[in-house]
């Protein structure tokens, strides 16, 4: 074998030696990839399924007593010309404003048999107590609808606006809620049932859930025989009272 | 006269990877922000994807829950730099979909929190944030792409998975 050729064949098995390490590397970097990937794409699933699980919407909700199509409760005469519905979350310091600006004239135009009332009470606003006040408070009003009836409702609704905890505080605990109950017409032993064990809290998340559903993104949100009044709350409440 | 190309910053060694790792971690450190503030409240995030009535109902659910936690793994491995590129895709056309759904709110007239860090829903100064939301995003979008082009940056997991072959090889090519 001369040299030259011998340099070639050594040349030539360098080569093959290296390319063979790159196909080696290829396959190892390959399978790093979908390795890796793999693990992403299980650590999503992992979280997907913990945070759907935790999200009860939709789930069978025990419903109060008396409530009308939905998760609304009536106030008023039911053969009242006008339907006013609000959608409020107890701890929406605006749904509060509203209420003292409109709450007196709709409770007359409702004694009076002009309107009836539909209240669809929400609760998203957990985030802006120490205490879960939004949720507690809108269950209690569901445990005073179911317990004593829409008078009841509205009486507690009432005093709940005029108590507003101001937002990022701790919201009156539970035995303050039960309280008011019982001074808005509920019988104590029920109330204390109910408020205590979250009787409706599942319904309030479905009821938040549907107001989404109707187009409903805040609160206070008025609908005037089934149309939604677009800008100042005060003023679509204003005018459907003439 | 001596004068330094203007140019020259941008090829010395190491200047873009120090940029890579600054992209990595600002795009990396939104996401993981902007995914865990939405974790102790799914149904809030379901809420708000449906706020934009862009999607039919039947995904919104699955899409809000979803969206936190691609969000949250999506910033883990840009800031640790694992699969940069494909990850910076991902992050890319994430960020433009936000962007299209926040300048169609807008148009629409919708008056929408972007529910970009939890929260969602109505807000009534969201007109005015609208602009600032989308320059944002417009601006994350670039830090990705940036990615997806270079995907090479300091400090990243990357290298030490994939390029300790290349060395090898090349030290043999030398040899």
């Amino acid at each position: 074998m001369s040299k030259q050729s011998a340099d070639r064949s050594r040349a030539a098995r360098a080569a093959a030696l290296l390319e063979e390490q790159r196909r080696r590397e290829a396959r190892r970097r390959t399978t790093v990839v979908v390795g890796i990937a793999a693990v992403l794409v299980a650590l999503v699933v992992a979280g997907y399924v913990a945070l759907s699980g935790r999200d009860t919407t939709g789930a069978a909700a025990s419903t109060p007593s008396g409530m009308s199509d939905g998760y609304g409760v009536l106030v008023g005469d039911d053969a009242a010309p006008t339907t006013l519905t609000f959608y409020e979350d107890p701890q929406c310091p605006v749904c509060a404003g509203f209420e003292s600006e409109v709450g007196d004239d709709v409770a007359d135009a409702v004694s009076a048999g002009d309107v009836k009332v539909e209240y669809r009470v929400v609760s998203f606003l957990d985030h802006a107590s120490e205490n879960d006040y939004s949720s507690r408070a809108a269950n209690a009003l569901m445990v005073v609808q179911d317990a004593a009836g829409a008078e009841a409702f509205a009486e507690l609704h009432r005093i709940l606006n005029e108590n507003q905890p101001a937002e990022g505080t701790a919201g009156p605990d539970d035995e303050q809620l039960i309280a008011w109950a019982v001074e808005a017409g509920a019988d104590e032993a029920e109330a204390r049932v109910g408020i205590e064990s979250g009787a409706f809290d599942q319904f309030v998340e479905n009821a938040t859930d549907q107001m989404s559903k109707d187009g409903v993104n805040s609160t206070p949100t008025v609908f005037v025989d089934g149309q939604q009044a677009e800008g100042d709350p005060v003023a679509a409440v204003r005018g459907a009272l003439g | 006269m001596c004068q330094v190309p203007l140019r020259s910053l941008a090829y010395l060694p190491g200047v873009k990877d120090w940029f890579g790792l600054v992209a990595r971690v600002v795009t990396g450190g939104v996401w993981i922000l902007a995914g865990a503030l939405k974790f102790p409240d799914p149904a809030a995030s379901v809420r708000a994807v449906r706020a934009y009535e862009l999607l039919p109902e039947s995904i919104v659910p699955t899409v809000g829950h979803l969206l936190p936690v691609v969000e949250v793994v999506i910033g883990a491995s840009l800031v640790v730099g694992l699969l940069t590129r494909p990850v910076a895709v991902v992050s890319t056309l994430l960020f433009l979909a936000f962007v299209v759904g926040i300048a169609s709110a807008w148009a629409r007239g919708l008056s929408i929190d972007c529910g970009c860090f939890g929260g969602g829903g109505y807000d009534a100064d969201a007109t005015e944030k609208y602009p600032g939301e989308i320059i944002r995003d417009l601006g994350l979008a670039l830090l990705s792409l940036w990615l997806v082009v270079r995907p090479s940056s300091r400090f990243a997991l990357d290298r030490a998975l994939f390029d300790e072959g290349k060395r090898e090889r090349h030290e043999q090519a030398v040899r």
